[in-house]
């Protein structure tokens, strides 16, 4: 199987990556490049555990082949926090115990940047909308809706 | 995943090379959501040549011409959900898309890929046949276009042949006086996949009279199809909940005389005929 050769952004930083056609997007995340934040699970694109933006859109990283993000932008969970300052979602998170076992924790954060990039002041049916593509299996919905909902607050004091 | 060779050829001519030289050999790619899911199938018939479409910039996009709405291939559900054209002249198909998976799929699916994988489930294709759509196919032998709702043989399979790429979708504007609506049935709100569904057209004259009407259920026949026996319920009467059931009804028995009665029929018969009220209704 030829090897394909792609340019690409990662949390802000430019790579050159040599990969094999089949594999994804969350293969050359975590396998490759060690940003094992993006959790693997479903790899059918139900869980939304390996969700991340692709151009600031929420994409499921196990549905996109690697060669396809060729010339554009990547943002995962680790590139989320300024340095050592936690970006106002995470920290939102925290205040609202929204995390339980932490798995579907990356992905719902991504969703939430999504929204919260593209919606000023988001309702809780908004919030729940943009959710809907990831699972958390302890069930904390309440908390995480609570969380995404409260941070716009931090943004408008900002 | 099995091997494959991958091609991301950026314009439509080199793609139809490829097509032609790779032939039922090669499977297109668009924004993945289903395809990447049958490649990972354990078992599944691999394909040996992967051709990723998305680099083709002329396969984008949403356009008036006319008196008709063009919707290229690659346009994925959230720009059709964003759309101010879709919104104004097709609202059912916008209320379609937004039922699609979950946003991070509505942000990578395209209505083309929709089409082409051809699910009985497929959202966007019962309200793209009651908007009377055609399908544009291209391939290096030339061009033809095919009625929508000519188009699909069975589930999973279509009239399109290995070497062609789906180029266009297009659709006359309703009348000013047609309203629109889609109705689904999912096992939850996100990421399910239609049970059943039902599209709707009602026209209505300043009297009060319906003078059009269409009606088009997913993933309820063997094939998507207006149901005409439905639709002349409809026409010349006026409005009612009962005249809105009596159509459903009258789908239902349709229904039924095309798939038989089989375990799942209980359920599917009363159901059908409660979607199309209230897809009708929604049309108000």
């Amino acid at each position: 199987m030829k090897h394909v050769t792609i340019n690409t952004t990662i949390n802000s930083k430019a790579y050159v990556l040599d990969v094999c056609p089949n594999m994804t997007l969350l293969d050359v995340l975590r396998d490759e490049l060690g940003f094992t934040g993006t959790k693997r699970g479903c790899e059918v694109g139900e869980c939304g555990a390996c969700t991340v933006l692709l151009n600031g859109q929420a994409v499921n990283s196990c549905l996109i082949l690697a060669p396809q993000i060729d010339g554009h932008e990547i943002l995962t969970v680790e590139g989320l926090a300024d340095g050592e300052k936690l970006h106002p979602l995470q920290e939102s998170f925290l205040d609202h115990d929204a995390v339980h076992c932490g798995f579907c924790t990356p992905g719902m954060l991504m969703s939430a940047k999504d929204l919260l990039d593209h919606t000023t002041n988001p309702s809780e049916l908004e919030t729940r909308s943009a959710i809907s593509g990831n699972l958390c299996r302890c069930s904390g919905y309440q908390q995480i809706v609570d969380a995404i909902v409260e941070t716009k607050f931090v943004n408008r004091e900002e | 995943m099995k091997p494959f060779e991958y091609y991301s050829p950026s314009s439509l001519s080199e793609a139809c090379t490829l097509l032609a030289e790779f032939g039922a050999d090669a499977r297109i790619l668009a924004g993945g959501t289903d395809v990447l899911v049958e490649l990972r199938k354990q078992g599944a018939k691999s394909s040996e040549v992967i051709v990723d479409i998305a680099r083709i910039q002329t396969l984008r996009g949403i356009e008036e011409s006319g008196n008709s709405i063009v919707i290229k291939p690659l346009t994925t559900h959230s720009e059709i959900l964003h759309s101010r054209i879709i919104e104004n002249e097709a609202p059912l198909l916008r209320a379609a898309a937004s039922g699609i998976g979950s946003p991070q799929i509505r942000n990578r699916g395209t209505i083309g890929g929709n089409i082409m994988n051809a699910a009985a489930c497929a959202d966007t294709v019962p309200p793209l046949i009651a908007l009377d759509a055609s399908v544009r196919l291209h391939s290096s032998k030339g061009e033809r276009e095919i009625v929508l709702s000519e188009f699909f043989v069975k589930p999973y399979a279509t009239v399109a042949r290995p070497d062609e790429i789906l180029v266009e979708i297009r659709f006359p504007k309703l009348a000013g006086n047609a309203r629109s609506a889609f109705s689904k049935l999912g096992r939850r709100n996100a990421l399910s996949i239609a049970r059943l569904s039902v599209a709707a057209v009602l026209a209505k004259s300043e009297a009060g009279v319906i003078t059009d009407a269409r009606i088009v259920p997913g993933a309820a026949f063997p094939k998507w199809q207006r149901v005409t026996e439905g639709e002349k319920v409809l026409i010349g009467q006026k409005p009612s909940r009962e005249l809105y059931s009596e159509a459903g009804k009258k789908v239902s028995e349709v229904m039924i005389s095309f798939t038989g009665r089989r375990w799942s029929t209980e359920y599917k018969e009363p159901v059908i005929a409660v979607l199309v009220r209230r897809a009708l209704e929604a049309c108000e």
